[in-house]
C-alpha cells in the first residue's frame, strides 16, 4: 500500500518497460480492443481488472505475441518493449516469450517430471552451462514458485501428479526459470488456496524487485494488495490507468467507479 | 454512477450505519439545546436529563464503530463506499466529543444554578449554542445530501463562532474585574464558551469529512483563525 516508499525506489527511477500505442485487436469482425494507450512501468506490478469478456486477457496476450497462434485474430498499433517494436518482423516470437514470460489460468505442466517442467526453458535457451547449473537454477526456480519445500523429495515425479495449487506454482516457477523481464499473469490465483495464494503474491511483490509483472486478475483485493498501477479496461476500452492507492481510493471514471465498488454498471 | 450495489445486503449495511449516524446526530443536537435551555432557564431538572441521556450517545458510538469495522472486514469496501465507512468513522468521533461538550455544560449548570445569576452572560452563550446547533443540522444535511457546497458554507460559519467565543472572552473578563464575586461562575461561564467553541470546531471538523466523502480530497486548510487569546 505505501510501498511506492520503499527503499531502493528512489534510487533507480521507474521507466517505462512496455509502452503501447494506439493498438486495436480484431477477432474477425469483433473489434475487441479500442484503441488502447498505455505505458507499464519497469520493476512494478501492473494490475488489469475488468468484467470478463472486456479485453484484459486480450490485451496481455498481446504483450507476448500469444495471439499469433489465434487465425482470426488481427493486432494493429504499436507495442513497444524496451522501446523496440515487438511485431516487427524481425523479432522471433520465441526469444520474446523468452524475455515475457506467462503463467496461465489453468495450471498447464508438461506431461514431464517436475525438474524437467523447470529446467525445460533454460536448456532449450542455453542458460545452464553444466548439470549443476541446471540444479542450482531448478532449485532457485522452485523455490521462488514457493513449492520447493513440497517436492524437493521427488523432483522426478510427473508433474502433473500434483495437486492444482501446487501445479500453479510449479508453473510459475517455470516461467521464472528463464529469468524473464516481463512476467504476464493471467488469473495465477484463481484455482489457488488462500495460502497458495498468499505465498504466489509474496513471489509477485519479490519478483517486482527485478522484473515488470502484469497480473489480470478478477479479485479487486489482489489487485489491491499487488499493484502498483491499475488499468481498468471495460468494453475494449482502457477506462482508467493509475495508482493503485487512487482507483481504489478516488478513482476519476464512474464507470472504474461502478466496478470496483461492486455496483451494476 | 449506479447507486445500488450488486450484493444488496452491502446497500442495507451501509444505509443501516447511515441512519445510526443520522440519529446519533438528533441526539447530539437536541443535547446541545437542551443543555443550552437548562443553563438560560437555570433548570437543575433539564441539566440532569442531558448529563443522563449522553449515555445513549456514547452507546450509539459503539455500535457504529462496530458495523464499521464489520462493514471493512465483511464488505471489503473501496472508493466511494471506503470513503463513506472512514467518514462515518470520524464523524461518529466527533459527534461523541460534541455531546460530551454538552454534558459538560449541563454539569457546569448544575453547580452554577446555587450561585449568584452573572447578569448579561447567559444570551451570548445561548446564542453561540444555538450557532452551533444550526451549523451540526446543516453538516448533516451535508452529509445526507453529499452536498460539498453546503459543508463548505458550514465550515465558514466557524468563524462567527470564534468570534463569538472572542467577545465573551472579553465580557467575562470584564465582569471578574467588576467583582471578585463573580469570578467563580464566570470561571464555569467560560469553560462552557470555550467548550462551545470547541464544538464549532468538531462540526467544522465532520463539514470537511463531507467534502473528503463527496470530492476524494480534503479541503486546503486556509481558513483564517479568529481566536485569540490577548486579553487586553
Amino acid at each position: 500500500m505505501f510501498d511506492a516508499q520503499r527503499p531502493g525506489d528512489t534510487v533507480d527511477q521507474k521507466e517505462t518497460k512496455i509502452s503501447a500505442r494506439n493498438v486495436q485487436v480484431y477477432y474477425g469482425d469483433t473489434h475487441a480492443i479500442k484503441d488502447v494507450n498505455v505505458d507499464i512501468e519497469s520493476k512494478s506490478v501492473t494490475a488489469f481488472i475488468g468484467p470478463s469478456g472486456c479485453g484484459k486477457s486480450t490485451f496481455l496476450r498481446c504483450i507476448n505475441r500469444m495471439n499469433d497462434t489465434i487465425d482470426i485474430c488481427r493486432v494493429q498499433g504499436d507495442i513497444l518493449l524496451d522501446g523496440e517494436d515487438i511485431y516487427d518482423k524481425k523479432v522471433d516470437p520465441v526469444q520474446l516469450r523468452a524475455k515475457v514470460g506467462m503463467v496461465f489460468q489453468k495450471p498447464n505442466p508438461f506431461p514431464k517430471s517436475i525438474y524437467d517442467n523447470v529446467a525445460y526453458g533454460p536448456r532449450i535457451h542455453g542458460l545452464a552451462r553444466s548439470r549443476a547449473d541446471l540444479d542450482v537454477i531448478v532449485e532457485k526456480s522452485l523455490r521462488r514458485g514457493a513449492i520447493w519445500d513440497e517436492v524437493k523429495d521427488r523432483l522426478h515425479a510427473p508433474g502433473t501428479g500434483l495437486s492444482g495449487g501446487q501445479q500453479q506454482r510449479l508453473c510459475i516457477a517455470r516461467a521464472v526459470a528463464t529469468e524473464p523481464e516481463v512476467l504476464l499473469m493471467d488469473e495465477p490465483c484463481s484455482a489457488l488456496d488462500p495460502i497458495a495464494t498468499a505465498q504466489v503474491e509474496e513471489l509477485i511483490d519479490e519478483l517486482r524487485n527485478q522484473y515488470s509483472v502484469v497480473i489480470v486478475t478478477h479479485s479487486m483485493q489482489q489487485a489491491a494488495r499487488v499493484s502498483q498501477k491499475t488499468a481498468f479496461f471495460h468494453l475494449g476500452n482502457l477506462v482508467e490507468y493509475g495508482d493503485t492507492s487512487q482507483i481504489f481510493t478516488n478513482p476519476k471514471d464512474e464507470r472504474t467507479e461502478s466496478y470496483i465498488t461492486g455496483r451494476i454498471g | 454512477m449506479n447507486d445500488q450495489h450488486i450484493v444488496s445486503a452491502f446497500d442495507r449495511d451501509l444505509e443501516g450505519v447511515q441512519a445510526l449516524v443520522m440519529k446519533m446526530g438528533g441526539l447530539v443536537e437536541a443535547a446541545i439545546l437542551d443543555a443550552s435551555k437548562s443553563l438560560k432557564n437555570r433548570d437543575e431538572e433539564l441539566a440532569e436529563r442531558v448529563r443522563k441521556a449522553d449515555a445513549a450517545i456514547d452507546e450509539l458510538e459503539d455500535t457504529i464503530n462496530a458495523q464499521c469495522a464489520q462493514l471493512i472486514a465483511l464488505r471489503a469496501p473501496t472508493a466511494i463506499d471506503l470513503r463513506l465507512v472512514l467518514t462515518v468513522m470520524k464523524i461518529t468521533g466527533n459527534l461523541e466529543r460534541i455531546g460530551d461538550y454538552a454534558k459538560n455544560m449541563a454539569k457546569r449548570t448544575s453547580v452554577l444554578v446555587h450561585m449568584t445569576p452573572v447578569e448579561g452572560a447567559r444570551g451570548g452563550l445561548r446564542r453561540m449554542a444555538r450557532e452551533v446547533q444550526l451549523m451540526l443540522k446543516d453538516v448533516l444535511d451535508a452529509y445526507i445530501q453529499r452536498d460539498a457546497e453546503l459543508a463548505r458554507d458550514v465550515l465558514e460559519r466557524d468563524r462567527e463562532i470564534d468570534q463569538m467565543y472572542n467577545a465573551l472572552f472579553r465580557e467575562f473578563l470584564t465582569f471578574m474585574m467588576e467583582d471578585p464575586r463573580h469570578i467563580s461562575p464566570c470561571m464555569h461561564l467560560h469553560f462552557i464558551a470555550k467548550n462551545t467553541e470547541r464544538m464549532g470546531d468538531h462540526v467544522t471538523s465532520i463539514a470537511e469529512q463531507v467534502i473528503y466523502l463527496v470530492t476524494g480530497k480534503m479541503p486546503e486548510d486556509d481558513r483564517p483563525k479568529a481566536t485569540r487569546y490577548d486579553a487586553e
